[in-house]
């Protein structure tokens, strides 16, 4: 296993930032440390790079006890959100920064960085300041000069946050075809679920300081452990005392399945190839569905038709909580 | 560009031909008389001298200020400042009691060399703090704790990430720093006692020609210290560059 976390606790004065956090990160794969904005993500992975120290707790790079190793001896590569560039370098300078630290042969320093630019498509661009790049670009030059070094883990913090929504599926999809070209261990830090299940290999969720759920993208959004993951992941919706995706909840004109709840179309809205419902059952819940266009010109759904609701078989679903959405 | 060469270049050019009217000859016997040229010499050393201390003190006290916490910082700040505000031969007046002939700390420097250095150290110390302090608020943490993922050291990180950004900020406060000296005059009369040879500087040169209704003489030294001092703002200017450029 190439990075294992235990029992890390972390405060800033009386704030708890992370909560006796345990996390196993897997050798070569793409793992997402998921959850809302000031959750702990960014603060547990500085912990693991050595930027922050924890107050207890341990930290093991590549089974190397790494606690009380100083950010420069931990060998790992960090990518900031707002790209961190030495801006009085040019391109090239930048990449060859951790080399020349290493006081690598000239020779190789050079050839290295040729091949990094390639591999991010900067060739063009190795003479230019980085003041002279777009974002996505400055970010890829901090990918290559992270890379530049080998390091044994690459922690990426919300490393497309400050890019526009194009640029950023774009590098997003760019960064996991890196992945599976290089296969370094890669945790990367984002808030995004979309995000996070399209790019990633395994999700670690994370809120309040606490991690709430490790799995792949389909068991979280499957078997979510708690109500918490399922609307973090998706959208909600309430039936009966259970937390479920308004697509998976079975919409019938009449009660022919067992245990259904009945109710009336209160709202009815199409967007685009599906039709979004609000029902409001005899039990005073509103309950949102999500049918096909087809399915809802079928049954001839409008407002204020009686319905019939029952969760659709093998529907993820979970046990309301009090602090249920 | 109008309003620029009114308010600058017309006076000094004004300042040069006064001095080059009387003739090439009498320009050159003017400033290589003993008395003028050992002025100027001391005038020019000592505002370098204290320009270098400037150089490697002010960033270091812009860094306590601007990274470190500790009690009484902010009246470091005030302090930092009174120079600036205080009326030079105030100034001149406080180094007399603290430094003359009845120093209290038992340090006498009235009518030394010393004085002169001590009374431009005063004046001029604000100024590479104050010009670096901004900048130095203004750097990216990312930036340094990038270099340290990728190995650097700490010195490393601060001599080639950090002190070729400050690199233009100090620059500028030394080349103020540097003008202020040369032209110090209120702050030095006091302490230093103007002894030919000795204590003179170049603003009291120029003031006892004037007295002398010798205009031309006052022009001549001026255009000297005109000349020197472009050529150290210059100098710092490349020197800044190079620092800058290095990464
Ligand atoms: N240096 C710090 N000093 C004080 N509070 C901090 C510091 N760093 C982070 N925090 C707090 O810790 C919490 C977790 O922060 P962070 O790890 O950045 O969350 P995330 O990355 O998940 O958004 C936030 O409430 C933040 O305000
Ligand atoms: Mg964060």
């Amino acid at each position: 296993m190439s990075i294992e976390v235990r029992g890390l606790n972390k405060n800033f004065g009386d704030f708890v930032a992370l909560d006796d956090v345990d996390v196993t990160i897997p050798t070569g794969q793409l793992t997402a440390l998921l959850g809302p904005s000031g959750g702990g993500k960014s603060t547990l992975l500085r912990i693991i790079a050595g930027l922050e120290k924890a107050d207890t707790g341990s930290v093991s790079i590549e089974g190397v006890e790494a606690t009380h190793l100083p950010a420069q001896k931990r060998n790992v590569g960090f990518v900031f959100q707002h790209y961190a560039v030495f801006k009085h370098m040019t391109v090239a300078k930048n990449v060859a920064f951790g080399l020349e630290i290493r006081k690598r042969p000239k020779d190789e320093i050079e050839h290295r960085v040729r091949e990094l630019l390639e591999l991010v498509h900067l060739s063009q661009f190795a003479h230019r300041l980085p003041s002279q790049l777009s974002g996505g670009q400055r970010q890829r030059m901090a990918l290559a000069r992270a890379l530049a070094v080998e390091p044994s883990v690459l922690l990426l913090d919300e490393p497309f946050g400050a890019l526009d929504a194009k640029v950023r599926k774009e590098l997003r999809d760019w960064l996991r075809r890196l992945h599976d070209d290089v296969h370094v261990t890669t945790v990367f830090v984002t808030h995004d679920q979309e995000e996070a299940l399209e790019v990633a290999d395994e999700i670690v969720v994370i809120n309040e300081g606490r991690v709430e759920q490790v799995g792949t993208p389909d068991q979280l959004y499957d078997e979510p452990a708690n109500d918490f993951v399922m609307s973090f992941l998706g959208e909600v919706t309430h039936l009966g005392g259970l937390a479920l995706r308004p697509h998976d909840i079975e919409l019938e004109s009449s009660p022919s399945l067992a245990g259904s709840v009945e109710g009336t179309i209160s709202r009815l809205v199409r967007i685009g190839f599906e039709v979004r419902l609000t029902v409001l059952t005899v039990d005073g819940e509103e309950v949102s569905v999500v049918v096909t266009r087809a399915h809802a010109r079928a049954q001839r759904l409008e407002e204020g038709r009686t319905v019939w609701l029952t969760p659709a078989p093998g529907a993820a679903v979970v046990p309301r909580m009090a602090a249920a959405v | 560009m109008i309003w620029f060469s009114a308010l600058v270049l017309i006076p000094l050019m004004a300042v040069v031909v006064t001095a080059v009217e009387g003739g090439w000859d009498v320009f050159w016997a003017t400033i290589t008389n003993g008395q003028t040229s050992a002025a100027i010499r001391l005038t020019v050393l000592t505002a370098l001298g204290v320009t270098a201390v400037n150089v490697v003190m002010g960033p270091l006290i812009a860094w306590v200020l601007v990274r470190d916490r500790f009690w009484g910082k902010s009246v470091l700040e005030v302090m930092i400042d009174i120079p600036f505000a205080l009326p030079t031969i105030v100034a001149g007046l406080v180094l007399l009691s603290l430094y003359g002939n009845d120093s209290p700390v038992g340090v006498d420097i009235a009518n030394e060399r010393p004085a002169v250095f001590l009374a431009f150290l005063f004046v001029t110390l604000p100024f590479v703090v104050r010009m670096v302090q901004p900048v130095l608020e203004e750097l990216d943490r990312d930036v340094e704790e990038a270099a340290a993922s990728l190995g650097a050291s700490r010195i490393t990180t601060f001599r080639r990430i950090i002190l070729p950004s400050l690199a233009p900020a100090i620059a500028a406060g030394a080349a103020l720093s540097f003008a202020r000296g040369v032209s110090e005059y209120g702050s030095l009369v006091l302490l230093s006692g103007n002894l030919p040879f000795k204590t003179e500087v170049t603003s009291v040169r120029i003031l006892s020609s004037i007295e002398n209704d010798n205009v031309p003489a006052a022009a001549a030294v001026a255009t000297v210290l005109l000349a020197i001092s472009l050529a150290v703002i210059v100098l710092l200017d490349l020197i800044q560059r190079r620092v800058a450029a290095r990464g």
